[in-house]
């Protein structure tokens, strides 16, 4: 604590002539009594029962020294950095970067200590005060409003996790900023951040910004080994199994490291690979590791892990960083099921890729299997399709029905293609403007992906299961498949499910990311975490929303009979460099990082004031205090 | 008993100042009785120590050359063969003292407890002087002041309200050297009725000791304010001695006024104890009692011990 004006501590120096005009000039009302034996003799007893007593002729004087010392400390102006003027609203934004999860000392994380504080400003919060709680992530989000109810910040402040491998620091003071717009005098942001940001981080508000690092202990500033890079390719070649395993490692410290690049089979951590690197310090070195990765019953293959073992002794104080796990190449693997008569020039595209397996059914053959689950792979409806859509990924070319699935079509036209959505990953380098089609139905009800003269000629949908794309044309009756843009649609298309399906059945995301797991017919989902924990989450419109932890390693999600998982790593080569690089600056440019400008410490004026009324009145009570008229116990019983 | 000279007795002078009419009245039924005989200047009411000529046979003893032969009882001559004088109890006044505390101590109280003193010291005065007895009146503080000398008869009762009324307050007590002066002037014992506030840093004790083994018959007239008894102060005073001028700052709130009323309660319990214990009487006047019921009260007889009716 410091004092603004510590000058009016000189103002103690009245208690000198106070003492003074106390011994001097005290004035007490004087009475002429017969004797004073008696009373030399009772205030005998009383000092002899309670020494203390001789001082109770001295309150009026400690109580008036008491006032000075009081007034003097309000008049100093105590000051601090941590608290928060009365009134005043308090925006704090905790950095939520992968970054802020590297111990900071032996015992606390970065993030833990970001959180104490937060926790700690909610527990200082004046009365009057208002605080907001914004969690800066890959994305930012508000986890209070402000309030000044100190419970619902603490629960939100115990819902502070960790959030991808970035933290959008503009973004969450520019929400703050807007929120305390007209702000009383006194509010301000605060960010609690551990500054490991790549470069100028600049923030624009229209009131005060206090960036507080959190205390990083000596040598955990940047002793980190971290994977920024992998990759699993097959080399066919060499054998049906065998693959190459791609990682970059990365030494961000001061100081050269010996580390340990192990590839694992998971699960089960069979261990496959091992080699020994040595990297320089703020360099970063490849490895390649050949492994045997046969695929397991579901021809889905295992996993593949990747992690690091520091192999000199030294600590690494940042773990997200240190497992990656990849799909192995046998998950490329893509069944495919062709129902009705298809296309010749779908069939050709499809026989040309070698990752597909082809099988032939029709809708009857379909209805009569005895297993329910949905067909593991990509399904290509041709003419008739089923009522409802299935369950993963399909195509349909030229339907029969006017009704397929949320789409319906009009009756058939001729025309030419005027548009067609080049941001769609399944147009992704279609030129289709030389496409001629013979008939085509207008689509509506789905997400239009190219227009024609006749409307809207193809369309898709996406669900959580899956996505259709539905051609209401027969290619085999236009020029299309001689346009290299056919093969290009049917190799993304063929990607597209061959991801999906290699990632689990789970959309891909980043570390930390929600998983949105698919569950049409389920009313709640439970995921297994990589550490083994356990998550519910209830399903709404066919998906589950299921908030994870940044925690890398494969997420298992039992979906009725199919078991769905999903892949998280952290791979960021910014936030694996836990150093400090961040440079804040105002928008005049002026450098806040590291900078606590004393502020008043209004809290405790309160608590000053309390004293220098609580003085007050006892001096009052003291000095007026009287037990004239009382009636004397010895009187009653006179009496 | 009543004395008829009592209307002698100018009381317009007397009840507008010390004694009222009624308790004049009152007070001619009474009289002072002791428990002792002391030997007395002259014939009076009361039986002398010594034997003499009164009325009343005490006793017979053998004739030795010398005695008066017209005290010989002829009659047991005849009897016994020998010679017998008769006896007689000799009649004596009973000499009253009344000392009566000045000191400055006594001025103080509502009403002051020093008109008190001088309402009481009139009212035995006028018992005493009533019952035929010689009575004078000899204040103290530090020492015994200026006395009213002795003298009999209740048309000197007047004279005595007089020397009270002009009495005045002053001076430190001194209980002990008061009474050894006291002692020194006046040889011969008597009754003595001490009418003080006894508030003596020295004690009492010594004092009234002294007076016993001079063989005086002593009664104590304690003189108390009800505010000494029952303060009602309150705050941060200087209680300023009336006597000595020294100061005593208290901060009085209800346990410094319970310790001082314990030490009241204590002074007086043994005071009182301490009459008992010497056989001496013990009133005490004041403190909120008119003095007029106590008094009538004690000398009625009901808690008397050194004076009877």
């Amino acid at each position: 604590m410091s004092f603004l004006s510590p000058w009016s501590f000189l103002w103690l120096l009245l208690i000198g002539p106070l003492v003074a005009l106390y011994i001097l000039r005290r004035r007490r009302q004087e009475r002429v009594i017969a004797s004073t034996l008696l009373w030399q003799e009772a205030l005998a007893d009383l000092r002899a029962e309670r020494p203390w007593r001789r001082l109770v002729p001295q309150v009026s004087l400690l109580l008036q020294i008491l006032a000075i010392i009081a007034g003097s400390l309000a008049l100093a102006r105590p000051s601090g950095s941590a608290s928060i003027p009365s009134g005043a609203q308090l925006a704090i934004i905790v950095d939520a970067s992968s970054s802020m999860a590297a111990f900071a000392n032996g015992e606390e994380t970065r993030f833990e200590l970001a959180r104490n504080a937060a926790q700690a400003y909610a527990d200082d919060l004046p009365p009057g005060g208002r605080m907001m709680l914004i969690e800066s992530g890959r994305e930012t989000a508000v986890l209070s409003p402000l309030t000044s109810d100190r419970h619902a910040l603490s629960t939100a402040v115990d819902r502070l996790q960790i959030r991808g491998t970035s933290a959008n620091l503009e973004e969450a003071v520019a929400i703050a900023s807007e929120r305390l717009a007209d702000s009383p005098e006194g509010s301000r942001i605060v960010i609690l951040t551990d500054g490991s940001q790549q470069g100028e981080v600049e923030l624009l508000a229209a009131l005060p910004i206090e960036v507080q690092e959190v205390t990083i202990a000596s040598g955990y500033q940047d002793q980190n080994l971290g994977i920024v890079d992998a990759d699993v390719r097959p080399r066919p070649e060499e054998g049906a199994d065998r693959a190459d395993i791609f990682a970059r490692v990365l030494n961000p410290s001061s100081e050269p490291r010996d580390v340990f690049v192990i590839a694992e089979l998971m699960p089960g951590q069979q261990a496959l690979a091992s080699r020994r690197l040595r990297i320089d310090s703020e360099q970063s070195s490849g490895v390649v590791l050949q492994v045997d990765l046969p695929p397991d019953d579901q021809g889905r293959a295992a996993h593949v892990g990747l992690r690091l073992e520091p192999a000199d002794g030294l600590p690494d104080v940042f773990a997200l960083d240190d497992q990656v796990v990849l799909p192995s190449p046998g998950a490329r693997r893509l069944p495919v099921f062709v129902i009705g008569t298809p296309p010749q020039s779908v069939m050709r595209a499809l026989r040309t890729d070698s990752e597909v397996e082809l099988f032939r059914t029709s809708l009857p053959a379909l209805a009569e299997r005895e297993e329910q689950t949905p067909l593991d792979g990509l399904q290509i409806f041709c003419g008739d399709v089923p009522a409802e859509a299935p369950g993963g990924d399909s195509i349909v070319f030229a339907p029969n029905q006017n009704q397929v699935f949320e789409a319906r079509l009009a009756d058939g036209e001729r025309g030419n293609i005027t548009d067609w959505s080049e941001a769609d990953p399944r147009l992704r380098f279609a030129n289709l403007g030389r496409v001629r089609f013979g008939e085509a139905r207008d689509i509506s009800g789905m997400t239009p992906l190219v227009q024609s003269s006749a409307g809207v000629i193809a369309a898709g949908i996406e669900r959580p299961a899956g996505e259709t794309t539905l051609f209401s044309f027969n290619p085999d009756q236009s020029n299309w498949p001689s346009d290299p843009s056919f093969v290009i649609v049917m190799r993304n298309l063929l990607e597209r499910a061959r991801n999906r399906r290699a990632s689990g059945g789970i959309p891909d995301g980043p570390l930390g990311e929600s998983l949105r797991v698919p569950a049409s017919d389920q009313r709640s989902v439970e995921v297994e975490t990589p550490s083994g924990a356990t998550i519910e989450a209830p399903v709404q419109g066919g998906l589950a929303i299921v908030p994870i932890q940044a925690e890398p390693g494969v997420y298992r999600a039992e979906v009725g009979e199919r078991e769905l998982f999903a892949m998280r790593n952290h791979l960021s080569e910014s936030e694996s460099d836990i150093s400090h690089r961040a440079v804040f600056v105002t928008g005049e440019g002026q450098t806040l990082a590291g900078v606590e400008a004393p502020e008043e410490r209004s809290d405790l004026w309160q608590w000053v004031g309390l004293l220098l009324l609580l003085i007050l009145a006892l001096e009052i009570a003291w000095a007026t205090r009287s037990v004239s008229g009382r009636p004397s116990e010895r009187r009653r019983r006179a009496a | 008993m009543v004395n008829n000279h009592v209307t002698e007795v100018p009381e317009q002078t007397t009840k507008a100042r010390l004694l009222d009419g009624d308790f004049l009245k009152r007070l001619r039924r009474l009289r002072l009785m002791v428990s002792k005989r002391f030997v007395g200047g002259a014939g009076g009411a009361r039986q002398s120590l010594r034997r003499g000529s009164s009325v009343e046979f005490a006793d017979h003893r053998a004739y030795v050359p010398g005695d008066d032969i017209r005290r010989i009882d002829w009659n047991a001559y005849a009897r016994l063969d020998e010679l017998v004088l008769r006896l007689y109890v000799a009649e004596e006044d009973l000499s009253v003292t009344v000392l009566i505390d000045s000191s400055a101590s006594m001025s103080v109280g509502k009403p002051p407890k020093f008109d008190t003193a001088k309402r009481v010291a009139a009212a035995l005065s006028y018992v005493a002087l009533s019952g035929g007895e010689r009575v004078g009146v000899t204040p103290f503080s530090t020492s015994i002041a200026r006395p009213l000398p002795p003298s009999r008869g209740l048309a000197r009762a007047p004279r005595v309200f007089r020397y009270l009324e002009e009495m005045q307050a002053s001076g430190e007590t001194s209980l002990r050297r008061s009474i050894d002066a006291f002692v020194a002037r006046r040889g011969r014992p008597g009754l003595v009725l001490l009418i003080s506030d006894f508030l003596d840093p020295a004690g009492y004790e010594s004092a009234i000791d002294r007076l016993l083994s001079e063989k005086h018959e002593v009664s104590l007239f304690h003189i108390v304010d009800e505010e000494e008894l029952y303060p009602t102060l309150g705050g941060d005073l200087r209680l300023i001695d009336s006597e000595t001028g020294d100061a005593v700052e208290v901060s009085l709130d209800a346990r410094t006024l319970k310790a001082y009323e314990a030490r009241v309660d204590a002074y007086l319990e043994a005071l009182q104890r301490y009459a008992k214990r010497r056989r001496v009487g013990y009133l005490q006047v004041g403190g909120g009692e008119p003095f007029e019921e106590s008094l009538l009260r004690y000398l009625s007889g009901a808690s008397a011990t050194g004076i009877r009716r």
